[in-house]
C-alpha cells in the first residue's frame, strides 16, 4: 500500500446491532405520532393572511402588482413619483394621454432584477396603484422576462403588502 | 443720477432700498421670500391674493407688502406668528376648492401652491365634508388650456393679456367663489406673446397644450441659453428631459427680455431634437465614389490640407444659428485668402409686445445677426450664392440651403459642417459633424450689441464637434499656436483679432450678457 490506511478490525460476532437499530426505529415512530412541522413545498404554500397553516408575513415585499379601477385598466396615472423615490432606479415609466384626455402610463416597467423590494414606490404612490405583492415564486426561463411591463403588473392577481402590521400599525 | 434711499429692517435685517419701493422688493434685499401669488416683477400689483400680508410696525392691520411702499424707519415682520397665521388662512380658503390632482397636474413641482402650503399651509383640512366646485377644462387658444379647478384666482393672465400684451381677452367672471378666469367669446388667446400667460400662471391652472404630461418638474434639466429664433436675443432655459428637449422658457433678464418670450420662440425648439443628425467625420478620398466615415484625426488632416493647398477665392455660406465663435474661427481658418461671407437671414413677421419697451419677435429670424456683421459676414446670401462659381473653395457651415439655391452652387470643391445631412452632401469632398447650439457653448450678439452667452443643455450625438474646435484644430495644424481647448478660450480669444470683444471673457458676460461698442467698419483686421 501506497499511503498507510489504517484497517479497522471490527467485532465479527460479539456485537449485536439491534439494540442500536431499535433505538433508531423508537425516533422514527415517536415523529410518526408528532404534528408535521416541515411544509410540503410546493404542494403546500405559504399564504399572506392568517387562514393557511404557514403564513407569510403581511408586511412581505416580494414582487409587484399594479392595482386596477373597474374597467380594469391600470390605476396608474403616471405621477412620476415611483420613479423619482425609487432607490434602485428601477421603474420605467413614460407619461401619455389616453383618448379621453387622462394621464396614463405609456410605458411602466419594472426591472425586478434591479429592485431592492424596499416598497417605497407603494408608499409614496398617490392613487394606490403600484403595490409590492405578498409573493415569493419567481422563477423563470429567461432573464428578460424579469421586466414586468404594466400588462403584466396589472394581471397579477396576489396579495398585496399591508408594509406595516395592521396589528401593530406604529411598529410598538 | 442718485435715487433717495430709505432705510428699512424686515426681520430683523436693516437694508436700504429706493424709495418707493414695495417692501416684497425690499424683503428680497433683506433675503426674506414672502409667498405671494398675485404680484410679479413685471406686472402691475393689485393686492388681490392677500398672500403677501406681513406685519408693519405701528400699522393697525397687517400690510399687504406687494403694494406697501417702504418708508424710512420702518420695521417689518414677515414672519410674525400674526402675518403666518394670516398666511395659514389665505392658503386654507385657497385649498378649500382646489383638487387633489397634483399627481396629473403639469405644475406640480414648480407649484408655489404647492409650495406655500408644504411650507406653511395646515397640515390637514377642516373641509372633508364639502364638494368641491367644479367647472369643465376650457380650451383658450393654440397652446393653452384653462383648467378652472385648479385656479387661484392671482388674476396674472388677466393683467399680463391687458396692460402688457395691450390685448384684454381675459376677464376675470362671475364672483366670489363662482369666480373664474373668463375668455371673451368671440376671441381665442392667441396673441403672439399669449404663451406667457402659463409661465406667469402660479399653479397648474393655464397649461400647455404643447408641454402637457410630457414630463415632470423634477425630471427637467435646465440650461441657461439665449432664444436662436431672432435677433432679440431673449433669454431662455432649455428644459431638457434625457438629453430630449421638452420645452423652453423665458429667463428673467430686465434688460433685454424681462419675464417674456414669444410663442414663435417658445414653439421653435423641435429641430434641436433631429435625429438625422451626422455623427462622424465623411471623407472622400481620392478616386472615391462615395463618401467614407473616417476619425477626426484624418478628417482634420484633410481639412487643413484643402485649405492650405486653395489658392483663390473661398466662399463661406454660414448659418446665423452659428455662434459667434463658430463664424469668427471658421472666418479665420480661411483668412489667408479672399473671402466672400454671408449668412442666411429668413424674414419673417414682426410682433411687438407693447408692454415692454424694446420687445419684439423681429422680423429677421437670426439670433446672430450683428455677430455674424461683427466678425465679417454679410447678409449677402445671393451675391455668395454667385460668388460659388467662381470659387476655389465653398465652405457651408451649417447652413441648410433650398433645392434652388443647391442648383446655383458652383462645382468647386464643396466642404460642409452640418448638424444634420442632405442627399446632395455627396458631392462634397468633406462633410463634418456639427453639434447645435442646444449642444454646445458659445456666444450670440443680439440687435443692442449684447453679447450673451448661452449654455450646454444636452450631450451631442457621435463624434459631432463645435465649428470653432474644428476650425482651430485645422488651423493648429497648418501652424497656427494658441488653440483653444474650451469654448471659453475660443471666445476669449476672439480679443486679440475683434478689438471690440478684447478683453471680454465669459465671466464678464455672466448669465445676462453685456453691451460691447460695435467696431467702425474698416478698423478690422
Amino acid at each position: 500500500m501506497a499511503i498507510g490506511v489504517k484497517v479497522m478490525k471490527r467485532p465479527e460476532t460479539e456485537v449485536s446491532y439491534i439494540r442500536a437499530t431499535l433505538k433508531g426505529m423508537r425516533l422514527t415512530f415517536k415523529h410518526m405520532f408528532q404534528p408535521k412541522v416541515t411544509m410540503q413545498y410546493p404542494e403546500e404554500k405559504s399564504t399572506g393572511d392568517e387562514r393557511g397553516t404557514y403564513t407569510i408575513s403581511p408586511r412581505w415585499r416580494g414582487t409587484h402588482r399594479m392595482m386596477a379601477d373597474e374597467q380594469g385598466r391600470s390605476k396608474c396615472v403616471a405621477c412620476g413619483l415611483c420613479p423619482q423615490i425609487c432607490p434602485a432606479n428601477c421603474i420605467k415609466l413614460v407619461p401619455g394621454e389616453d383618448e379621453e384626455g387622462n394621464r396614463y402610463p405609456l410605458i411602466y416597467e419594472i426591472d425586478e432584477f434591479r429592485c431592492v423590494f424596499c416598497g417605497y414606490c407603494q408608499e409614496v404612490c398617490p392613487e394606490e396603484a403600484i403595490h409590492v405583492g405578498v409573493h415569493y415564486e419567481n422563477a423563470e426561463y429567461n432573464r428578460g422576462r424579469f421586466v414586468y411591463d404594466l400588462e403584466r403588473l396589472t394581471a397579477q392577481t396576489h396579495p398585496v403588502s399591508s408594509l406595516w402590521d395592521p396589528t401593530d400599525a406604529r411598529g410598538e | 443720477m442718485t435715487q433717495e434711499l430709505v432705510n428699512v429692517t424686515i426681520d430683523g435685517v436693516p437694508v436700504s432700498v429706493p424709495k418707493g419701493t414695495p417692501i416684497i422688493e425690499a424683503a428680497k434685499q433683506a433675503g426674506v421670500l414672502v409667498p405671494h401669488y398675485c404680484y410679479h416683477p413685471s406686472l402691475p400689483a393689485p393686492a388681490v391674493c392677500r398672500m403677501c400680508l406681513v406685519e408693519v410696525e405701528k400699522a393697525p392691520k397687517l400690510m399687504p407688502a406687494c403694494v406697501t411702499t417702504v418708508a424710512e424707519g420702518q420695521v417689518v415682520h414677515c414672519n410674525s406668528a400674526t402675518a403666518k397665521k394670516a398666511r395659514e388662512s389665505v392658503l386654507e380658503f385657497l385649498l378649500i376648492n382646489h383638487p387633489l390632482d397634483c399627481p396629473i397636474c403639469d405644475q406640480a413641482g414648480e407649484c408655489e401652491l404647492q409650495d406655500y402650503v408644504f411650507q406653511e399651509g395646515r397640515a390637514s383640512t377642516r373641509y372633508a365634508d364639502y364638494a368641491k366646485r367644479y367647472n369643465p377644462v376650457e380650451d383658450f387658444g393654440p397652446d393653452v388650456l384653462y383648467v378652472a379647478n385648479r385656479c387661484i384666482l392671482c388674476t396674472r393672465c388677466v393683467r399680463f393679456m391687458e396692460d402688457v400684451a395691450d390685448a384684454a381677452v381675459l376677464n376675470v367672471s362671475e364672483r366670489g367663489d363662482r369666480a373664474f378666469i373668463g375668455i371673451d367669446p368671440a376671441q381665442r388667446l392667441d396673441h403672439p406673446w399669449a404663451g406667457n400667460v402659463v409661465d406667469l400662471c402660479p399653479v397648474g391652472s393655464l397649461i400647455s397644450k404643447d408641454f402637457l404630461h410630457k414630463a415632470r418638474a423634477w425630471d427637467l434639466d435646465k440650461s441657461a441659453s439665449v432664444c436662436p429664433g431672432c435677433t432679440q436675443g431673449c433669454n431662455i432655459m432649455i428644459d431638457t428631459r434625457d438629453e430630449v428637449v421638452v420645452r423652453l422658457r423665458p429667463r428673467a433678464n430686465l434688460e433685454v427680455n424681462r419675464h417674456f418670450m414669444c410663442d414663435v420662440g417658445r414653439m421653435d425648439y423641435r429641430w434641436m431634437n433631429r435625429g438625422d443628425r451626422i455623427e462622424a467625420p465623411l471623407v472622400r478620398e481620392a478616386g472615391s465614389p462615395r463618401l467614407l466615415a473616417v476619425d477626426w484625426d484624418r478628417a482634420l488632416a484633410r481639412l487643413a490640407e484643402l485649405v492650405k493647398g486653395t489658392t483663390g477665392k473661398v466662399v463661406l455660406l454660414a448659418s446665423g444659428r452659428s455662434s459667434l465663435e463658430a463664424l469668427a474661427w471658421v472666418r479665420r481658418l480661411v483668412a489667408a485668402q479672399s473671402i466672400t461671407a454671408a449668412i442666411k437671414v429668413p424674414i419673417g413677421e414682426a410682433a411687438v409686445l407693447p408692454g415692454v419697451p424694446n420687445l419684439a419677435l423681429r422680423r429677421e429670424r437670426v439670433p446672430n445677426l450683428d455677430g455674424a456683421k461683427l466678425v465679417g459676414y454679410t447678409t449677402e446670401w445671393q451675391g455668395a450664392l454667385d460668388a460659388t462659381r467662381s470659387s476655389a473653395l465653398t465652405i457651408l457651415l451649417d447652413a441648410a440651403l433650398e433645392e434652388k439655391e443647391v442648383k446655383q452652387l458652383g462645382g468647386g470643391p464643396l466642404v460642409v459642417l452640418s448638424t444634420v445631412h442632405e442627399d446632395w452632401y455627396d458631392s462634397a469632398k468633406l462633410v463634418l459633424p456639427l453639434t447645435s447650439m442646444a449642444e454646445e457653448h458659445g456666444t450670440y450678439i443680439n440687435r443692442d450689441q449684447r453679447v450673451q452667452r448661452f449654455t450646454q443643455a444636452k450631450a451631442a450625438p457621435g463624434m459631432a464637434r463645435a465649428a470653432w474646435w474644428i476650425a482651430a484644430e485645422a488651423l493648429a495644424l497648418n501652424g497656427t499656436r494658441g488653440t483653444p481647448s474650451s469654448a471659453a478660450e475660443a471666445f476669449a480669444a476672439l480679443g486679440a483679432w475683434i478689438p471690440s470683444l478684447g478683453g471680454l471673457t465669459y465671466a464678464d458676460l455672466g448669465l445676462t450678457g453685456r453691451i460691447i461698442e460695435p467696431t467702425p467698419a474698416g478698423s478690422r483686421e
